[in-house]
């Protein structure tokens, strides 16, 4: 395996203008307070929807049904919930918009396989999802679509950060969403990972899980605005295996590494990627502890499930609420024994502490993470 | 205005070869046994980089407005019995990715991009607001089946790799110059691919608010 290094952005002067998330659980403020209460958005569900299957957590917006709907009916909560989005005159050169997803709307061309019914089809391929979005949003045409499975929002927020640290840009949108459908449930669930079982992230337990959420979240990022900073982000791709990471961990200590060495001499907190499964959660317990010695670390997909490649800006907004509010979310949906005595299974106050670094993780063995922090 | 000089480039347009000829033309190019599993976009996108791979912290970008066609179709018939190994490799960043893994090369920055028009400017950006002295710009496209009559998976095959840098060196192959500008336009994804595989010159809109200059030594 090649060396490599792994590029530190720092990006003091870009800072957080606006932010929402929108949840199973509810809006930013909401999800928090749920999740300051312990709740958990998953249910069972059956894998293929209407077609049947095994039970699998599964968080869905507004209790909507797993199977697609032409045309997708979580558009409406969007609009609804993402003033911000629609407004400001966004998808121009000097006002451009990132767009991130795993999935987009793949859930029709899942729909269109099954049903025959043409009526999917304008939302299903990747460029046409996009193409939908920015009409019924009102962007521009200044739209830049990453899809890096689940660490897609980090990119986002990168390029975002580059563009007006550049000076190319005056403002920027960072827009991250993936809903869930029998495609993505049944991959997983094909993988072994997504089953009956709950998920207990961190958790010290004979089998892993995940448990799969609804989300869409968003954010601003303009240059010396916002009462906090994205800075420190970093990226690595391991490119060992699909869905398997180096055993020794390094992977994950590489893509920690530079925020760390941004965040030396601050207290910070952690918010793990933290999906459940078992292999991966004590690999990254483990990198944690080497890296951010003594730091709390909390979870939160066991009560949001994995919302896929918008996770990163969904629980940016999330984490974005816990400092406002002074008090950080546990690892809902996981109880002793953890992997580490570092891993918060109970909220805590977070008003000594001077940021927190966010981390993902995606197929291919991706590594992303990010410093949060006041401006 | 953003600058930077192609110091290294790799294209293959299959054009009316069949999927297995292409296929069988790119196999010595992987250890064997490794292409088993491949794509055929993960076997022409790991072709090109395997000829100008990402040296150390050198970023990489990758482009495809569809990524991985087939996989996905047949990762789709696969239902109700989905096929974990079509799901996997029917993510968009697989068709990079599939290469990388098999050569065990870690990449630091890897910017897999999607998208429709503007998606070749868009990509270019990426690479050259990259902090390094050399990014790889990668990409390409899979011919689908029975999803190309719907437009929802690309209807021909191409792949490429550029090696950009910021200062020419001695053998620069040519030279890139992305400006803001009032203009609107769009150089579709196979159209920018003509331009690198043909060496053509381009001069024009290229995307809202930019304007793309290429230049051939």
């Amino acid at each position: 395996m090649a060396s490599c290094a792994v590029y530190s952005s720092n990006h003091d002067s870009v800072g957080l203008a606006a932010w929402g998330c929108v949840t199973p659980l509810g809006d930013a403020a909401g999800t928090l307070t749920a999740l300051l209460r312990g709740e958990r958005a998953l249910r069972a569900v059956p894998v293929l929807g209407r077609e049947g299957g095994d039970p699998v957590p599964l968080g869905l917006l507004n209790n909507r049904e797993l199977d697609e709907t032409a045309p997708p009916s979580w558009l409406a909560t969007i609009k609804s919930r993402f003033g911000p989005v629609q407004e400001g005159g966004w998808g121009r050169p000097r006002r451009p918009v990132f767009v991130t997803s795993s999935n987009f709307g793949v859930g029709c061309l899942y729909a269109y396989r099954r049903s025959g019914d043409p009526a999917f089809l304008p939302f299903g391929a990747l460029p046409d999802c996009v193409e939908w979005l920015r009409r019924e949003l009102g962007w521009g045409e200044s739209v830049t679509v990453f899809s890096h499975a689940c660490v897609s929002a980090h990119l986002g927020l990168l390029q975002a950060s580059r563009m007006i640290e550049a000076g190319l840009a005056d403002a920027a949108l960072v827009f991250s969403f993936d809903f869930l459908s029998p495609f993505v449930a049944g991959g997983f669930h094909a993988l072994k990972i997504l089953n009956a079982d709950f998920p207990a992230p961190y958790q010290a337990r004979a089998t892993g899980s995940i448990g799969l959420g609804d989300g869409a979240a968003y954010a601003v990022l303009a240059r010396d605005r916002g009462d906090f900073t994205i800075t420190a982000q970093s990226l690595h791709n391991e490119m060992y295996h699909f869905t398997a990471n180096r055993a020794d961990g390094a992977g994950f200590v590489a893509g920690l590494a530079p925020v760390a060495a941004v965040a030396a001499g601050r207290r910070v907190w952690l918010k793990g990627h933290g999906t459940g499964t078992l292999e991966a959660g004590r690999l990254e317990v483990d990198a944690f502890g080497r890296v951010f010695p003594d730091a709390p670390l909390v979870g939160w997909k066991g009560s949001l499930g994995h919302t896929l490649g918008s996770c990163g800006l969904v629980e940016l907004a999330l984490a974005v609420e816990a400092m406002r509010a002074g008090r950080t979310p546990g690892t809902v949906g996981s109880a002793a024994p953890v992997f580490a005595d570092s891993v918060a299974l109970e909220s805590f106050a977070n008003g000594a502490f001077d940021g927190v670094v966010c981390a993902s993780n995606a197929f291919g063995e991706a590594h992303a993470a990010f410093l949060l922090s006041h401006a | 205005m953003l600058e930077r000089f192609i110091q290294e480039l790799r294209t293959d347009d299959p054009g009316s070869e069949t999927p297995a000829a292409t296929r069988e033309r790119l196999k010595a190019r992987f250890a064997p046994g490794s292409t088993r599993r491949m794509t055929l976009l993960g076997m022409l996108v790991g072709a090109a980089l395997g000829d100008l791979p990402p040296a150390g912290d050198e970023p990489l970008v990758y482009a495809s407005t569809f990524g991985e066609g087939r996989a996905l179709e047949d990762y789709l018939a696969s239902f109700p019995a989905a096929s974990p190994t079509l799901f996997q490799t029917s993510i968009h960043p697989s068709g990079v990715q599939q290469g990388l893994i098999g050569r065990q090369r870690s990449v630091g920055e890897l910017f897999p991009q999607a998208g429709g028009r503007q998606l070749a400017v868009q990509a270019l950006l990426t690479a050259m607001l990259a902090p390094a002295a050399t990014v790889v710009l990668a990409g390409g496209e899979e011919r689908g089946t029975w999803l190309v009559e719907a437009n929802a998976v690309s209807d021909r095959t191409f792949a490429y790799a550029v090696r950009l840098a910021r200062e020419p060196g001695p053998r620069a192959l040519g030279r890139l110059m992305l400006t803001q500008e009032a203009v609107t336009g769009a150089l579709a994804h196979p159209a920018w691919f003509e331009r690198l595989h043909r060496r053509q010159p381009f001069d024009g809109a290229a995307a809202e608010g930019w304007r793309l200059q290429l230049a051939w030594s």
